[in-house]
């Protein structure tokens, strides 16, 4: 019998499944409101967890894995999960160590999640401008750790992909067309670099994702985006991919003209939490800047997570102790009035 | 060809091809319109018959819209961007006139987004000179309109407005430093870097219509970086846009077949880099010697 027949051939409700539909909706508004509550609790509270660490020869995956341990990240959480490293790879540049996430913090952070029992670490990342991805490896020397440690690489430029509706709306953008290696992963872990930016004000983790979007499908630059409203796009992005770490490389940052044409900035820290905006808001601090003077985060505030000093619960260092001032370029206007 | 790696690699990108016509990106992969026009030019210039090509060139146009665009994905209509590779693949191909007559009229009536540029611009090239987007909508940039004016000028509009204006914009965007990068020179004040892989593209789509001083610098720029390149975009590139000129350098075919053995490293290429690997050891005169 079709459903349209079994509707029309109901004549009304028996006490009995009046009953077990009262008891259904009410089991669904409860787990409901449990889970309402607790999605909320993470928008409005996060922790993040700050360590000094001042040489990328350092032992990377100990420090992420006690920042992790710190953040109530246990293997069981871990154990059995397919893990995507998203660094920020933008320009084949050899020997410079400010403009691409260091190789050497993508392996560490590849050994924690696999000695916590992750099934597998791949990296991956569709770099904005420049097509030549393997070049990009090659001259970051990305290409020589990943081959070392016989860890995967995906061009999320030229991946396959699938196409979602925009669940932020802060942009034109109706669909969203993201690479279908974000949809294999279990966990999605961004690791950016600390920088100012010349369009957005800083770079941090959430802007890092720009580079999941397939340039097949929004160009190289990224031009469909900018044209959409930078701002915009990233909340986009990060409203509708759930995304699940972050561990942002600020052991040499890159300051002024940033993302590319910037200045190298020792800052000696790894940034690590749950929460994108919480992470970012802590290492805008960090770079002596205001968060709430950066257009995205301050509209992701208590929407996406917090931006407030009080509602960031810091463990490992405090945000004065490793803060050292990013500068800015007077004429760039997105730098304007950032400073703390 | 007789060359055994270079037509082992032929049969690699054979291999890809699909049972409806067609080829994919990677092996068991699915259908893509830009596989598909690269693996055509390149198994052309590898000597395969054209008979043979046919079915993928029926395929390829069975991926275009009414108004002669082909696109990465039919239902994301802005991402028009394998156009002019459509029409180099069907160049060689009198079945498919129509479809690249097609695709030329909607070229010609296409354009990405211009402005006139305000003197307070972050930005210094001039953006009111037309040229080509990747995608609908957005300003133009280096490899569209590379692509775009070589595929008209192959079909035959060489002397058109737009192809002459493509020309004026890929040299407002050369690099005073030599080279072209993805499309932006100055921005805040700083030039920005030049890449191999967009100065080829560039070389090759101005070759034979300006005179060899007007891109001196970016030639030097790409004899000097050809020697350390590897990778299979930029190395391919390079040699085609070097090529094009009559600078084509003495350790080509080593350095293709170099790039083709990084593939144990980083796993088997796209077909599209494929493709120009193949080009660029087949056409020694660069793009412009496909399909003829």
């Amino acid at each position: 019998m079709g459903l349209q027949k079994i509707i029309k051939s109901r004549q009304g409700w028996t006490r009995r499944e009046f009953l077990l539909s009262t008891f259904t909706a009410g089991v669904f508004a409860l787990s409901g409101a449990f889970w309402l509550r607790r999605w909320s609790r993470r928008i409005k509270k996060a922790e993040v967890f700050v360590s000094r660490t001042t040489e990328y020869n350092a032992d990377i995956a100990s420090v992420i894995i006690s920042g992790m341990q710190e953040l109530g990240i246990t293997a069981k959480e871990i154990k059995g999960k397919r893990i995507l490293l998203k660094p920020n790879l933008v320009e084949p540049q050899a020997n410079t160590v400010h403009i691409n996430t260091h190789p050497l913090i993508v392996r560490g952070a590849a050994e924690a999640f696999l000695s916590l029992g992750a099934d597998r670490v791949t990296v991956a990342e569709g770099p904005g401008h420049c097509h030549d991805t393997l070049r990009t490896l090659e001259e970051s020397g990305m290409a020589d750790i990943l081959s070392e440690d016989r860890i995967p690489f995906v061009d999320l430029n030229c991946d396959d992909v699938y196409t979602v509706r925009n669940k932020g709306g802060y942009s034109p953008l109706k669909t969203l067309t993201f690479p279908v290696a974000l949809a294999q992963a279990d966990w999605i872990v961004s690791m950016p670099k600390l920088k100012t930016h010349h369009w957005a004000g800083v770079t941090l983790s959430m802007k890092n994702m720009f580079g999941v979007m397939p340039g097949r499908f929004y160009g190289w630059p990224k031009n469909v985006l900018h044209c959409a409203g930078i701002n915009q796009c990233i909340l986009d992005i990060n409203t509708t991919l759930q995304s699940h770490f972050a561990i942002a490389d600020g052991i040499i940052g890159m300051e002024g003209d940033g993302p590319i044409m910037g200045s190298p900035k020792p800052a000696s820290i790894l940034v690590m939490g749950r929460n994108f905006v919480a992470v970012d808001a802590t290492c805008t601090r960090i770079m002596g800047l205001n968060p709430k003077k950066v257009p995205y985060l301050a509209a992701a505030s208590n929407r996406l997570g917090p931006i407030q000093e009080k509602n960031i619960l810091q463990f490992g260092e405090t945000i004065d102790s490793v803060r050292t001032n990013f500068a800015l370029i007077d004429k760039i206007p997105a730098h304007k009035g950032l400073r703390i | 060809m007789q060359n055994k790696p270079i037509v082992h690699h032929v049969e690699k990108i054979w291999e890809r091809a699909l049972p409806e016509g067609g080829f994919a990106a990677k092996p068991e992969g699915m259908y893509r319109p830009d596989s598909t026009a690269w693996a055509i030019l390149a198994l052309s210039a590898a000597g395969i018959r054209n008979d043979y090509l046919e079915p993928s060139r029926i395929r390829l146009k069975t991926s275009q819209l009414n108004d002669g665009r082909v696109c990465a994905l039919p239902e994301l209509p802005d991402t028009y961007w394998p156009t002019p590779l459509s029409i180099l693949a069907w160049q060689g191909s009198a079945y498919q006139r129509d479809a690249q007559s097609r695709a030329v009229k909607f070229l010609i009536n296409t354009t990405g987004l211009h402005w006139q540029r305000k003197v307070d611009s972050p930005s210094a090239h001039d953006t009111s000179i037309q040229g080509w987007s990747w995608i609908a909508n957005t300003h133009s940039w280096i490899e569209p309109t590379a692509l775009s004016l070589i595929a008209l000028q192959r079909a035959g509009y060489g002397t058109h407005q737009r192809v002459n204006e493509a020309a004026h914009m890929l040299l407002d965007r050369q690099l005073s430093h030599g080279g072209w990068n993805y499309g932006n020179t100055v921005v805040f004040d700083q030039e920005l870097r030049a890449m191999p892989e967009n100065t080829g593209m560039a070389l090759n789509a101005l070759a034979g219509r300006v005179a060899e001083e007007k891109v001196t610098r970016s030639l030097d720029y790409l004899e000097f970086q050809i020697n350390k390149l590897r990778t299979p975009l930029s190395l391919g590139w390079g040699l085609l846009g070097l090529g094009a000129w009559g600078k084509r350098p003495d350790h080509a075919e080593k350095s293709i077949l170099e790039s083709l053995e990084l593939q144990k490293i980083y796993g088997d290429y796209d077909t599209s880099l494929l493709a120009l690997l193949i080009l660029s050891f087949s056409l020694k005169g660069g793009l412009a010697d496909a399909l003829t």
